[in-house]
């Protein structure tokens, strides 16, 4: 496999947290690939770096070591050339769906547009009724069900079509029939669309959806020598 | 598509309504006491340019101080100087100021002679009953008993007691409509003032010189020593076509200097100038209250949502559209607030006058948008460091801690 056909691609990432005697070595030389339309779970036990390894995959933070490539393009060090590739290239969807509650479900789409400088698109209405949830569009978080609340988490994150969808732990906060639909979801979109998915997951029969699933304990991706 | 800003202002009622207010009081003082200061002055300018004449005369070497005397500082011999310029001057209207409290408040007297009401006002009509010793009989009475030297060698002292004057009409007063608004005075009525019975004869409309007249001779009886060759100042009508300036100087003499009546306004602002300036001291600190307020409130509101905050970061929000938010919700606060405070300062002023009817508030559309111009002020400033702070939102701590 080539270079080029990953969309993705991380090389020797460390992180730490804190200083001194405290200092914790989260991430320790990780190596990571994604190629083009690639479905790939990341799975783990808690504590191993997952969520550290998803912020700096999505340019939400920095490493302190390595390097990442998104698209063929080294990541900028520069915040705003961070934040504009983040605009452009990355969706988010966060287990606690993270939707702002003072807007509703269609204006919370419509800003994440704002912000990425579009406009409204058809597109938002055939993701919102493909996901099967247009009757929602004008309720506002609060007074829709989780399962819905995720859906629209993912509307917004899809919305702007971006090169790489990270989510993080998608299903953690869904009963079961949820998370077998937002699971669907995902598979449909990474299969009509040829959509990449980095998806950080505990749960064995979520990662069973991925092309690939790979196993991360304390800061490596197993079978990656340390 | 709903607006940030605003969906965040609707959706924090209690908040907003209370930021609101905030700015919306600290508005409504600043338009309300600058009416109040500049109109009560502006109140007693226009009351001295109601006088139908010129020039004002006053004490040799008083500058501006014109605006604060009371008492017999001018000679009336500076009246037979004047009168001597015939070709200029139509007529002197001699005036004794005086000091005294009534209707709960100290006020403003005139003296005067009861044939200079009509140069003085300009000959407005009385509301109700007549002028302080209209017939002028007191005034005649007192200038040939107190100037006529006594023939009679053993003649008895003169003894002109509170009863011997008001027995020949010297004891009257005339209020305006407002004075005997709040005081509740009618024609008729004896009140108490300075320790002497008074009787008001008549009420004047309001927008006369002062608001309480009384005969000259008595002025100077009771308040300026006894003395009946002094009076305060003295209006000096000039003949037509004559120039103000030009009459001023030639004018000039050795007891008295003049100025164009236009003049006294501008010595009213030079002496209560420093008035206007604590006053907008104070209206300046309740708006930086009100602003601080409002600083607090989105200071609070950014601490409350980092979260709202991290997620539009998280979208790739940029600082510009981070920080042009929060400046939003600022002014959208503050204008509503200025809305309400302009909104509020009308009856504020209404209700001063109606509890308070002797003072004038005069609402200026140049003070509106002064409250206006230091609300978007105030808004950007107040906006500015809470938005700052919300730029500064570590996104990955605000996900994942909340």
């Amino acid at each position: 496999m080539t270079d080029s056909e990953n969309i993705l691609v991380a090389r020797g990432l460390h992180k730490y947290y804190g200083k001194g005697p405290s200092r914790t070595h989260v991430l320790r030389g990780l190596d990571l690939s994604a190629r083009r339309g690639e479905f790939l779970a990341v799975m783990g036990p808690s504590g191993c770096g997952k969520s550290t390894l998803l912020h700096i995959l999505g340019l939400m933070t920095h490493c302190d070591e390595g390097v990442i490539d998104l698209n063929g393009q080294p990541a900028p060090f520069d915040d705003s050339a961070r934040t504009l590739l983040r605009r452009t290239q990355i969706g988010f969807v966060f287990q606690r769906f993270n939707l702002l509650g003072v807007l509703s479900a269609e204006d919370n789409v419509a800003i994440s547009l704002r912000v990425r400088g579009l406009g409204a698109s058809s597109r938002v209405r055939e993701l919102f009724e493909r996901l099967g949830i247009a009757h929602v569009m004008r309720r506002k978080p609060g007074q829709m069900s989780i399962g819905e609340q995720q859906r629209v988490a993912v509307v917004r994150a899809l919305a702007h079509r971006p090169a790489l969808l990270l989510a993080d732990e998608p299903t953690g906060n869904l009963d079961s029939a949820n998370s077998r639909d937002l699971l669907e979801i995902f598979r449909q979109t990474n299969r009509q669309e040829n959509q990449t998915i980095v998806m950080i997951t505990h749960s064995a029969e979520a990662a069973s959806c991925a092309d690939r699933v790979l196993q991360m304990k304390d800061g490596l991706i197993l079978g990656q020598p340390a | 598509m709903s607006y940030l800003p605003l969906s965040n202002i609707l959706h924090h009622k209690l908040r907003s309504v209370l930021s609101a207010l905030g700015i919306g009081v600290g508005i409504c003082m600043l338009i309300t006491l600058s009416g109040l200061s500049r109109g009560s002055l502006g109140e007693i300018g226009d009351r001295w340019e109601s006088v139908d004449a010129e020039l004002i005369a006053y004490p040799k070497g008083l500058g501006t101080k014109i605006t604060t005397i009371s008492g017999g500082l001018l000679s009336d011999k500076a009246a037979e100087r004047f009168l001597e310029h015939k070709d200029l001057v139509q007529s002197v209207v001699p005036i004794l100021l005086c000091g005294a409290s009534i209707g709960g408040q100290d006020n403003l007297i005139s003296g005067i002679d009861p044939w200079d009401w009509k140069t003085l006002t300009n000959d407005l009509k009385v509301v109700d009953g007549v002028v302080p010793d209209h017939e002028g009989k007191f005034t005649r009475w007192y200038e040939k008993t107190v100037l006529t030297p006594s023939t009679q060698p053993d003649a008895p002292p003169l003894d002109l007691d509170d009863k011997v004057i008001a027995e020949h009409g010297g004891m009257e007063l005339m209020v305006d409509e407002r004075l005997a608004k709040k005081g509740r005075f009618h024609v008729g009525d004896t009140v108490n003032m300075e320790n002497h019975a008074w009787k008001i004869v008549g009420i004047c409309p309001s927008g006369v010189i002062t608001r309480v007249f009384m005969p000259r001779r008595t002025a100077q009886k009771f308040f300026s020593g006894g003395s009946i060759h002094n009076s305060t100042l003295m209006f000096v009508k000039l003949r037509p076509g004559v120039d103000q300036n030009d009459a001023c100087r030639k004018l000039a003499c050795e007891y008295a200097d003049l100025m164009p009546k236009q003049q006294y306004r501008a010595s009213l602002d030079h002496t209560f100038g420093i008035m206007f300036t604590y006053i907008d001291i104070v209206n300046a600190i309740a708006l930086v209250i009100a602003f601080l307020f409002i600083m607090i409130t989105l200071y609070m509101m950014v601490l409350q949502r980092t979260r709202d905050i991290a997620i539009l970061k998280s979208c790739g929000a940029s600082n510009w559209f981070i920080l042009r938010q929060m400046l939003a919700e600022s002014m959208l606060l503050t204008f509503t607030g200025t809305a309400v405070g302009i909104a509020l300062s009308f009856p504020a002023a209404w209700l001063i006058q109606v509890f308070a009817p002797l003072l004038t508030v005069q609402l200026s559309f140049k003070w509106i948008a002064v409250a206006i111009l230091a609300a978007a002020a105030g808004a950007l400033v107040s906006g500015l460091y809470p938005g700052w702070r919300a730029t500064r939102v570590d996104m990955v701590e605000a996900l994942t801690n909340e």
